[in-house]
């Protein structure tokens, strides 16, 4: 049961999978906390706030994760200290991947978690709060599970971007064999490689196949989400 | 419940200003659309905060805009039924019915969960995702709901005018029920006097974000500078009457105005299987015509005597009161107060027909044309 894939496309496949699944884990809780910021609260600074949480969505990634390696390296200010007070080196590891992957999707989570978030009827947050319910349980207990499908959505398309990821991973995480080398890296390796050109076919179909996955298997959970919090479209 | 209320809101180009003592347990706020109605629900339940006074509510200070006071809306404990229902549709209806119970501690619950189910008859829907109700089912979930939160004070925002005659028909009884059996003080805004009258007399009137008026509906309805604003939905005389004597083999009941003295007048309506229950029944002030003596040879059967107690001018119209045992609206044209010579204390007859008597939905009882036949 090999598909024809060689151990080392097995590996890329495996890593990509717990990549990308990291990275929609990962960008969740924060993408949905400003998109709820952004789509219901009044604050000075939310125009440049807004376009900064864009930014990743428009920079070229190889900058984005060049920046991440400043940041995040045994030298950087995040990086040297989580060295220092945990001992954790993120760069050039799986881990690196993961927050290269999650800043480039954030947006596309943020985006999906908003508009779902604006489209929660306001008049259902004022009834909660008629009923005694105080603002942070009303955005638990009504907003949050009326945004669900998209915050779903959103996890679903930052999980689909994570396994596209290069430009950003590349700088950061480096390509290391079945450490960090995720579908993408492994095709770009095969296609530098004399008479990888087979290798490289695979590869790109195993992508085309995964991407669909996600994306079907998105569309029946979201159908399911919305069927459940009873707002069909 | 007793609210004090002095309000200044602005919503854009709009200004609503109020200052207001309310007594009692239930009053109704009328007035056309944009004058201000909804805006003044909001400021009491805290989801609008207006631009300055004072709001309190059985002697608690809710707003006072000098002190930088608000309580917010979920400490206020004033619930609210929303005209659209607002139902969570992620929720069952159980889950609708216990949202507010949830919140509250078990101590401060004054409200049962089986005794609203029961009252308002949705125990059959308990389960049901929201999604499946129809509108009177989803305007019952709303008071059910409201109500399992035990509110210090109930408002009503046009609760029933997304429904049609029917259901309406079918929700005012449970209204009604509810003020009656859990006492939760009511505040009901409607556009539609029918509505409000079922519940209570007291009425503020509003319009063009001022009080225009403020009292019972009948002193209401004799003062110039507000009967307009009434007379512009139809004013209405509410009749309660009671069953006096079931005569089912010639088809008739006798009817007595409830609280009259045994000797007083009694009508007779067809007999309809209503029990012993008072009911309440609507009639016109255009629909009864005066008559100096009693008419004979007449479709018109029912005539009443009584005594003129006062003559309002309105427009070119004439509102007189007339006493037939309880004060009766009755519009008449200057033409005929000028014919009949009508002053106050002259005794006369009111007509009307049996169809101009509407049947306001009493207790557990659809409504229905209750024609009076004689008297």
């Amino acid at each position: 049961m090999s598909f024809g894939l060689g151990p080392e496309e097995w590996a890329a496949l495996r890593l990509s999978a717990m990549v990308a699944m990291w990275c929609a884990l990962a960008v969740a809780a924060p993408g949905t906390l400003f998109a709820w910021l952004l789509a219901r609260r009044q604050f000075a600074g939310k125009g440049l706030l807004d376009i900064l949480l864009h930014l990743p969505l428009v920079l070229p990634p190889v900058a984005v994760g060049y920046l991440l390696l400043l940041v995040c390296g045994t030298n950087g200010p995040v990086g040297g200290w989580l060295k220092q007070a945990f001992n954790i080196e993120i760069v050039f590891t799986w881990k690196a991947a993961v927050l290269a992957s999650a800043v480039i999707a954030f947006p596309l989570m943020l985006r999906s978690a908003r508009t779902a978030i604006e489209l929660v009827d306001r008049r259902l947050e004022e009834a909660a709060r008629t009923l005694g319910a105080t603002p942070l349980r009303t955005v638990l207990t009504v907003t949050l599970p009326l945004a669900l499908p998209g915050i779903f959505a959103g996890m679903v398309l930052a999980f689909a971007r994570s396994l596209g990821e290069f430009g950003a991973t590349i700088i950061v995480a480096g390509n290391i064999l079945g450490e960090t080398q995720t579908l993408p890296l492994a095709l770009f390796s095969m296609l530098q490689r004399p008479g990888g050109e087979g290798g490289a076919l695979r590869l790109m179909v195993i992508s085309i196949l995964l991407s669909y996955g996600a994306l079907a298997l998105s569309e029946l959970v979201a159908r399911r989400l919305r069927h459940m919090v009873g707002v069909e479209r | 419940m007793k609210l004090d209320l002095c309000l200044e809101c602005a919503r854009g180009d709009f200004r609503l200003a109020v200052d207001l003592h309310l007594e009692g347990n239930a009053a109704g706020i009328f007035g056309p659309s944009g004058a201000g109605k909804t805006t003044l629900l909001h400021a009491l339940t805290g989801l609008l905060h207006p631009r300055s006074g004072r709001i309190a509510l059985d002697g608690e200070v809710l707003y006072d805009s000098k002190m930088s006071l608000r309580v917010p809306p979920h400490r206020r404990r004033i619930g609210m039924v929303f005209q659209d229902a607002r139902l969570f549709p992620h929720l069952s209806v159980a889950g609708n019915l216990r949202y507010g119970e949830r919140l509250l501690p078990a101590d401060e619950r004054r409200i049962h969960f089986n005794e609203v189910v029961e009252l308002l008859e949705i125990g059959g829907l308990l389960e049901r995702p929201v999604r499946h109700l129809s509108g009177g089912e989803r305007q019952r979930v709303a008071l059910g709901r409201a109500l399992l939160a035990s509110p210090r004070l109930l408002l009503l925002d046009e609760p029933l005018s997304s429904l049609d005659r029917r259901l309406k028909a079918q929700i005012l009884p449970y209204l009604r029920r509810v003020h009656r059996t859990l006492g939760v003080p009511l505040l009901i805004v409607s556009h539609d006097l029918g509505d409000i009258l079922h519940l209570t007399d007291r009425l503020i009137i509003l319009d063009h974000g001022r009080v225009a008026g403020h009292g019972r509906y009948l002193d209401l309805a004799r003062d110039p500078r507000v009967s307009g604003i009434l007379r512009s939905s139809g004013l209405l005389n509410v009749l309660r009457l009671r069953p006096v004597e079931h005569r089912p083999e010639h088809g008739v009941i006798l009817l007595a105005f409830a609280g009259a003295p045994p000797d007083a007048a009694t009508v007779v309506a067809p007999y309809h299987d209503g029990g012993d229950g008072e009911i309440d029944v609507a009639l016109r002030p255009e629909d009864i015509a005066l008559a100096l003596e009693r008419v004979e040879h007449i479709s018109i059967q029912n005539q009443l005597p009584g005594e003129i107690v006062s003559i309002h001018q309105a427009d070119s119209r004439i509102l007189c009161v007339v006493n037939v045992g309880t004060d009766l609206l009755v519009d008449i044209t200057y033409q005929a107060l000028e014919t009949l010579e009508l002053v106050p204390g002259k005794r006369v007859w009111c007509l009307f027909k049996a169809h101009a008597l509407q049947s306001l939905a009493s207790d557990g009882e659809n409504p229905s044309h209750i024609p009076i036949v004689s008297v």
